[in-house]
């Protein structure tokens, strides 16, 4: 069975333009592979300046990448060409803060997707948007409302329900689930594993919190300065660490709880 | 002896739809040499209790309590100014965002200097400022900085979080306090610099027998270095005891949902199966539910909960609930 | 049943209205006493800057030679009839001083709308391009900002030749920059948040973006930039018109009639103390008015 997601050899080079005569480069991502296929979670781990979050720019389609391609059910994503990409790869960011237009409401914030990519009418659309507030567990009033009247959790799921109402395949948590408080981050968690099952989704998870990554991946990619260093199951990476970068954040986070 | 003994305090808020009790009847002690976790979500009133204790809130905030004594001293009797007095020489606090703490237009040499405090050096006035650097240098190094010369002349911009903490711990301990509030100090850090930061923490209280209160939103990553734990919702006293009765029995249901919230605490549990959670979500200031602030959320809520529990204590363990799990342990 | 339905549910939802950010600012703007006194004061001026023609209906520039210098009516050599008293010319104050409205207040509306639309445009262009024109425009407008702006009229001026039309010219040409720096970092900072990142990755084309992400968060620091413009551009064509590089006799501008009077002020002080009057009024309420928004964005932060 082919898989959904496949990257091939993907890399991100910066060449430093301010310096005409001595180009200094800097590899933030050194050559990666991997694989992903619906209902499935990826875990990207690994510490700040470790390259997940260009890894989640080059997948999003934010950057293009300096070698490499990417491969969506087979076929070739353009650089660039994000229509053809928005509807299938989608991104949940982190600070919910300033990842909602403060002067829009709810509607207006999610009619833009729509009208952009579909050709829905008004009517359709306030359908189709009542109907992914529903999904998200919030209220189909709730569609007039403005962003600041809202708490955190809830902003959370209103960038979700942005997310997937075009219906994607892949879907992007950028360090989504790390600033909520744990009730919260508990009913997020469910909500995202319902709508996998739902809707045949398929996430890639990047995180730092070894705990959120061991519930909700099936395979898991460890990053350390830009170079892949583990690579496989999640549950055999986190009982046999092979690698001693790996060793050394399962300890600091200490996955088994507190000391008996 | 208690070093600190708070019964029932409670925080208002001067509104103009009337005042708002964003604190209400908690209770804490803290006893020597004891680390001391402080558990709750946002809106939890936890920094608010920490900013109560220092004595930093303004004039929009009314504070009173049953109890408050520091050291067998009764603070309620004094005016805030006397009681800031007395406080603030014993009781350091460090913050979360600590480069956003530190002056950004000055050395962090400069910074650590103004901290030590002229008393304690002793000699003429022309020997005080070689005493007064000898004084910052033995602080970075108590604070495990060794190359002190490079971090003396750079300014916070050009140093890593973990180091800025490290740096606003050493300003706290200038004063050598025999508590220590940190209110959230890890919260924007990476999990290596958190052990490292915590593991610092962790030997001050043992190397110098200081008392530590430890702020956190997660319940995880505290139960690893406190001995003992208190929880807090909504401005409400939750629970409170030793880590081990916490977490192994929690009596609570608010405790119990924290617990079953961490995929870390629940090793047994299947992947990506559903963990069992509260519904709703955390209650606006303004629209704080009477009685016990969990009702509108707690599995566990009928016709009783609309009045606030009383204080149940059982050997140590203290809970705020009228159906406690207590009975299913 | 139908009735009774919807009447309940209206009981339940207190939430009735969805302030926008604009509306909670206009809230926080009307409760705060001092801003609304400074709007009002403003809006009167507005609307005599455009009703002057009608409000005066002896002509501004026709002299009763009879009633030189009269002193305003409090004064016991006073008349009624001339309620702010004449000038050397035999000329109604009271009326120089409305038709001087339309000229002084009125045209430095004109002047900041102007160079709003031109600036904004300026500043927006310059914040999508990056490196070396966008370097090379940031340090011309870095000079042009260095020097004072009354200077940098009074040179325009000189080399177009003194009249009202120019110093409008003028004025417009000194403000731009001003816009063009607002603009510009207001966009830079918009283009860094999360909101607009996704705007891009959703297909939509740089134009849609600014009209519909950036524009609506920045607007309220270009109006704050506006008033503050605004203030500069009353004193500036007040001042040219003093030094009689502006409006020319016999426009009634109140720097003009200012510097008229300058020569009569021991026999007759009012000619020159109206006018003054009338210069600080107005500033004094462009100045509140842009105070009471700044307070008014500010508590808005807060709440």
């Amino acid at each position: 069975m082919a898989s959904l997601l496949q990257v091939e050899n993907i890399s991100k080079t910066y060449t430093d333009k301010n310096y005409w005569f001595n180009h200094r480069s800097k590899t933030v991502l050194q050559p990666l592979t991997f694989e992903l296929n619906a209902y499935q979670t990826l875990a990207i781990v690994g510490e700040i300046g470790s390259g997940k979050s260009t890894l989640a720019k080059l997948l999003v389609g934010a950057e293009s990448p300096s070698t490499g391609c990417i491969k969506l059910n087979g076929q070739t994503l353009d650089n660039g060409n994000f229509k053809q990409r928005c509807q299938h790869i989608r991104m949940i960011f982190q600070d919910s803060g300033t990842t909602l237009n403060p002067n829009l409401t709810i509607q207006q914030l999610l009619t833009e997707p729509l009208e952009l990519n579909t050709q829905l009418t008004v009517d359709q659309q306030t359908v189709l948007i009542q109907h992914t507030l529903q999904q998200v567990g919030l209220l189909a009033e709730h569609m007039n409302f403005y962003p600041h009247m809202f708490s955190g959790g809830q902003k959370q799921r209103i960038s979700l329900a942005r997310a997937i109402i075009l219906q994607p395949q892949v879907i992007i948590l950028d360090e989504a689930l790390a600033s909520l408080d744990p009730s919260l981050r508990a009913q997020m968690i469910n909500l995202l594993l319902d709508l996998q099952q739902q809707m045949g989704l398929a996430y890639v998870l990047i995180s730092h919190n070894l705990g959120i990554v061991r519930h909700l991946s099936d395979d898991m990619l460890v990053l350390e300065n830009g170079r892949v260093v583990e690579y496989g199951k999640t549950s055999q990476i986190l009982t046999k660490p092979t690698h001693y970068y790996t060793q050394k954040l399962i300890i600091n986070q200490h996955l088994q709880l507190f000391k008996k | 002896m208690n070093l600190l003994d708070i019964r029932n305090l409670s925080i208002e808020l001067k509104t103009t739809d009337g005042n708002i009790r964003a604190v209400d009847r908690v209770s804490l002690t803290m006893k020597e040499g004891e680390v001391r976790g402080l558990v709750g979500e946002s809106g939890s009133g936890k920094s608010l209790l920490a900013q109560a204790i220092i004595g930093v809130l303004d004039e929009r905030w009314i504070v009173h309590a049953d109890r408050f004594h520091w050291r067998n001293q009764d603070l309620m009797l004094l005016t805030p100014e006397q009681r800031k007095n007395i406080i603030t020489k014993d009781v350091a606090m460090i913050f979360q965002e600590p480069s956003s703490c530190l002056d950004p237009i000055k050395t962090v040499g400069k910074q650590l200097e103004e901290a030590v405090a002229d008393q304690q050096l002793s000699g003429f006035f022309w020997q005080r400022k070689q005493q007064r650097k000898t004084e910052v240098v033995q602080l970075l190094h108590k604070v495990g900085i060794k190359n002190h010369e490079q971090c003396y002349h750079s300014y916070p911009y050009q140093l890593t979080e973990a180091f800025c903490q490290r740096v606003m711990i050493a300003i706290a301990l200038a004063k050598k306090p025999i508590l220590l509030i940190a209110d959230e100090p890890t919260a924007a850090m990476e999990s290596k610099n958190q052990g490292q930061i915590f593991r610092l923490l962790a030997s001050l209280n043992q190397l110098k027998h200081m008392s530590i209160l430890l702020i956190s939103h997660d319940l995880e990553n505290v139960t690893h270095w406190t001995q003992t734990i208190t929880v807090m919702y909504s401005g409400q006293f939750v629970e409170a005891g030793t880590t081990e009765q916490i977490f192994a029995h929690p009596f609570h249901p608010y405790t119990q949902a924290l617990l079953d919230s961490s995929p870390n605490a629940n090793i047994l549990i299947s992947a990506k199966a559903k963990l069992t959670a509260l519904s709703g979500s955390i209650p606006l200031l303004k629209h704080l539910p009477i009685g016990c602030r969990l009702g509108p959320r707690c599995p566990r809520a009928q016709k009783e909960c609309v009045i606030a529990p009383k204080t149940q204590n059982f050997h140590g363990h203290q809970v705020n609930c009228h159906y406690s799990l207590k009975d299913e342990h | 049943m139908q009735e009774e339905s919807v009447l309940a549910r209206d009981k339940i939802y207190t939430e009735e209205q969805f302030p926008s950010p604009l509306m909670q600012l206009w809230w926080h703007f009307r409760h705060t006493n001092v801003a609304m006194i400074g709007f009002w004061c403003y809006l009167f001026l507005l609307s005599l800057a455009i009703l002057a023609p009608l409000l005066t209906e002896i002509g501004q520039n026709s002299s009763n030679l009879d009633v030189l210098l009269l002193p305003p009516a409090w004064d016991s050599a006073g008349d009624v009839s001339y309620l702010l008293g004449t000038d050397d010319l035999g000329r109604s104050m009271l009326s120089r001083l409305i038709n001087g409205t339309s000229l002084t207040f009125g045209l430095s509306i004109i002047v900041v709308i102007i160079s709003m639309a031109i600036g904004v445009m300026i500043g927006s262009l310059s914040a999508l391009t990056k490196g070396i024109k966008s370097s090379i425009l940031n340090h011309f407008l870095d000079v042009i900002l260095s020097i004072p702006s009354l200077l940098l009229a009074i040179i325009i001026v000189a080399v177009l030749g003194p009249n009202l039309k120019n110093t409008l010219w003028a004025i417009v040409i000194v403000l731009i920059p001003q816009f063009i720096r607002v603009t510009r970092n207001a966009i830079k900072e918009e283009f860094r948040k999360d909101y607009v990142l996704a705007s891009r990755l959703d297909g939509a084309s740089p134009l849609r973006i600014l009209r519909y992400s950036v524009f609506p968060n920045i607007f309220e620091r270009i109006i704050n930039q506006a008033t503050l413009a605004q203030s500069a551009a009353i004193l500036d064509i007040a001042a040219l018109g003093f030094l009689g590089l502006g409006a020319q006799f016999p426009l009634p501008e109140w720097g003009t009639m200012l510097s008229n009077g300058v020569d009569l002020f021991y026999i007759a002080p009012w000619t020159v103390y109206l006018p003054g009057l009338a210069i600080f009024f107005a500033v004094i309420s462009t100045n509140l008015v842009g105070e009471g928004l700044r307070h008014a964005l500010k508590q808005r932060k807060e709440s």
